[in-house]
């Protein structure tokens, strides 16, 4: 329990300067703070359609913090999550349509589908970094582009499964292959559920597998696990590549779950989200859940206070930025938990 | 092939000026230790500022005053965060890129009432920030290999130790440095906006990565970053044209493909500054 609070305890302190200094944007920018809040609060958590909403927002992004973290506890930086996102949840799609299956072996399958087409998109900025010494961050970003590109493309007027007239989206994926929703009348459906056990399936590979030891010792210490007789090379090849394979499940999900067909530029950012999602949880899986659904709760209130009119909903984007901006600097949390018993201190002497 | 012409290479050397702006930039405050991979963020708070201080000022030389000014101070934010609280700099680059996005779709809905977008704005000729550009680019050359300050600015970069007990003061060229990138990078967004005309926020599309990229293949040089931004600039310039001949999907990738390509086959031969990325503590004896 202790080292719960010890690990919480910055990260609930950040959120909590995140959402001072977003009061401070709100009533600077001359919007009502209390109104705001109100709503966010009950946009994210207010009834049972309110939550529903909040964790369906929450799925994809508790995908790509996995991804996102996976690779960073191997000293890596996955920021290419979206274009992955894209190429799974086309793949998801197209295994969606195209096959003909049984209910439970088909999503089984667009999944794998998914996985595989975001692993791809992983494993080469991870060759790369590991052979070629490519700079990750850059070409995981430079290749999201790419996928995104891609994939809209793909369902553009001319491309070969642009499936209706109207948009530029794919034909539905077939009934067999859908993930039944959880709550009549919202979005949500088993995504969430599969969401949460890869999420321990990743606590267990990185934290209770010989595999997950070699991934953490390569993030801490490159050259102390050479010398251990861990090979680098491989595992920085290996992270990156279930980073992409993560992300790419999470919009198999998405598809599966929520949109039942793969759309151009369906996602809002949950690659960027997850960046956000793996740094709040100080990268740890299960953390992972917990900063999902905060920023679930936080895109979930933010279209509540754009609907109420109280606000735009990208407040709840510059809160989201605050909070990472305050959570990746654990010293100034630090610093601040330095100042006050020395100000308690002051206050003695003064009595 | 018509495409090749004259203007081609013209539009190339515009295109190239913001790459070229970010990879100086980061060329500097890499000497010195410190990775900044908010350079994207900051060239696009560097646009959106620009623009917002043309549309109400109607002044584009106060609006390209702003864009410096608000990217020299997320330059700062970057430093106090890294060489300050030792915050791990990819993470907080990062976080700035986010924290910037945030702010791009609030502030645009706020203002304009547009999400991401700003209605045009007054303008400057941005074949004068070309020109400022390379004048910078030649002048930091001379600046980090031939001056003392140069010498500094690099052995607090390979060796804060030495650079310490030679009095240097470690941290405050860190700080130095990396708000001269932030600059730096605001002034390749106030050229985004200035040669659109208009904010959105998808304007610095990866141009502050593809700048990191130039940096790394110019080998932590000015000129051949310069060189290296060109080629970009080229590709990207070359795109543009191509989108009467292949779907524009697939030009709109080649500026991507080409850095990742250019990054495979180039990096391993760089030289790294062997202090970068490490936070500095004096204390430790």
């Amino acid at each position: 329990m202790k080292r719960w609070a010890r690990e919480l305890g910055p990260v609930a302190g950040a959120i909590t300067l995140a959402l001072g200094v977003g009061a401070i944007v709100t009533a600077l920018t001359g919007y009502s703070v209390p109104a705001v809040f109100k709503q966010l609060a009950l946009g994210a958590f207010g009834d049972w359609y309110q939550l529903a909403q909040t964790l369906t927002q929450a799925t994809p992004i508790l995908f790509t913090s996995l991804s996102f973290l996976i690779a960073f506890r191997a000293g890596l930086f996955n920021i290419g999550a979206e274009g992955q996102l894209y190429l799974g949840a086309f793949f998801a799609a197209w295994a969606g349509f195209t096959f003909k299956l049984p209910p439970v072996i088909h999503p089984i399958v667009c999944l794998l589908f998914g996985a595989a087409a975001g692993a791809v998109w992983g494993f080469i900025p991870g060759w790369l970094r590991a052979k070629r010494g490519a700079n990750e961050f850059v070409t995981t970003m430079m290749l999201s582009y790419v996928a995104i590109y891609l994939t809209s493309w793909l369902v553009a007027p001319g491309g070969p499964y642009h499936g209706t007239q109207w948009a530029n989206q794919t034909v539905r994926i077939a009934t067999t292959a859908q993930f039944p929703r959880l709550l009549r009348g919202a979005q949500l459906s088993w995504g969430i559920i599969v969401g949460v056990l890869i999420a321990f399936i990743v606590w267990y590979l990185l934290f209770r597998t010989p595999r997950g030891y070699e991934l953490r010792a390569v993030g801490q210490n490159p050259l102390a696990a050479e010398y251990g007789g861990i090979n680098v090379t491989r595992n920085m090849i290996l992270a990156l590549t279930l980073a992409g394979a993560l992300a790419g499940l999470g919009g198999a999900v998405e598809i599966l779950g929520t949109h039942r067909r793969f759309i151009e530029l369906f996602s809002p950012g949950y690659g960027w989200d997850g960046i956000a999602g793996g740094l709040i949880a100080r990268a740890h899986p299960l953390g992972a859940i917990l900063a999902a659904i905060l920023m679930g709760a936080l895109r979930a209130g933010g279209q509540a206070i754009d609907r109420a009119g109280v606000a735009p909903a990208d407040l709840a984007a510059v809160i989201q930025g605050l909070v990472i901006f305050f959570v990746v600097a654990p010293e100034l949390i630090r610093y601040f938990r330095r100042l006050v018993p020395r100000r308690a201190r002051l206050g003695d002497t003064e009595l | 092939m018509e495409i090749l012409n004259f203007n081609l290479f013209i539009s190339a050397l515009r295109l190239a000026t913001p790459i070229a702006l970010v990879a100086l930039g980061e060329t500097y405050s890499e000497r010195a230790g410190v990775i900044n991979v908010g350079v994207e963020g900051i060239a696009l708070a560097g646009a959106l500022s620009c623009a917002i201080v043309a549309y109400f000022s109607g002044s584009p030389a106060l609006a390209l005053i702003a864009a410096v000014a608000v990217g020299a101070a997320l330059g700062a934010l970057h430093a106090i965060w890294t060489v300050y609280l030792r915050a791990d700099q990819v993470v907080s680059g990062t976080a700035i890129n986010l924290l910037v996005m945030g702010f791009a779709l609030f502030l645009t809905r706020v203002i304009w009432g547009w999400r991401g977008t700003s209605p045009s704005a007054p303008t400057m000729n941005a074949w004068i920030l070309v020109g400022v550009g390379l004048f910078l680019i030649a002048l930091s050359q001379v600046y980090i290999f031939h001056t003392p300050w140069g010498l500094r600015l690099r052995v607090v970069g390979e060796h804060p130790r030495a650079a310490d007990t030679a009095g240097i003061n470690v941290y405050r060229t860190r700080l130095f440095y990396t708000v001269l990138n932030g600059a730096l990078c605001g002034l390749a967004g106030a050229f985004l906006f200035n040669n659109l005309g208009r904010f959105t926020d998808g304007m610095v599309g990866g141009r502050g990565f593809i700048g990191i990229a130039a940096m790394v293949v110019g080998n932590y040089r000015p000129l051949p970053a310069l060189a290296a931004a060109y080629l970009f600039g080229f590709v990207d310039a070359l795109q543009m044209r191509l989108q009467d001949y292949i779907p524009s999907q697939f030009s709109l990738m080649l500026p991507y493909i080409l850095t990742v390509i250019v990054l495979a086959g180039f990096l391993g031969k760089a030289q790294v500054p062997k202090a970068l990325g490490k936070p500095y503590i004096k204390e430790q004896g």
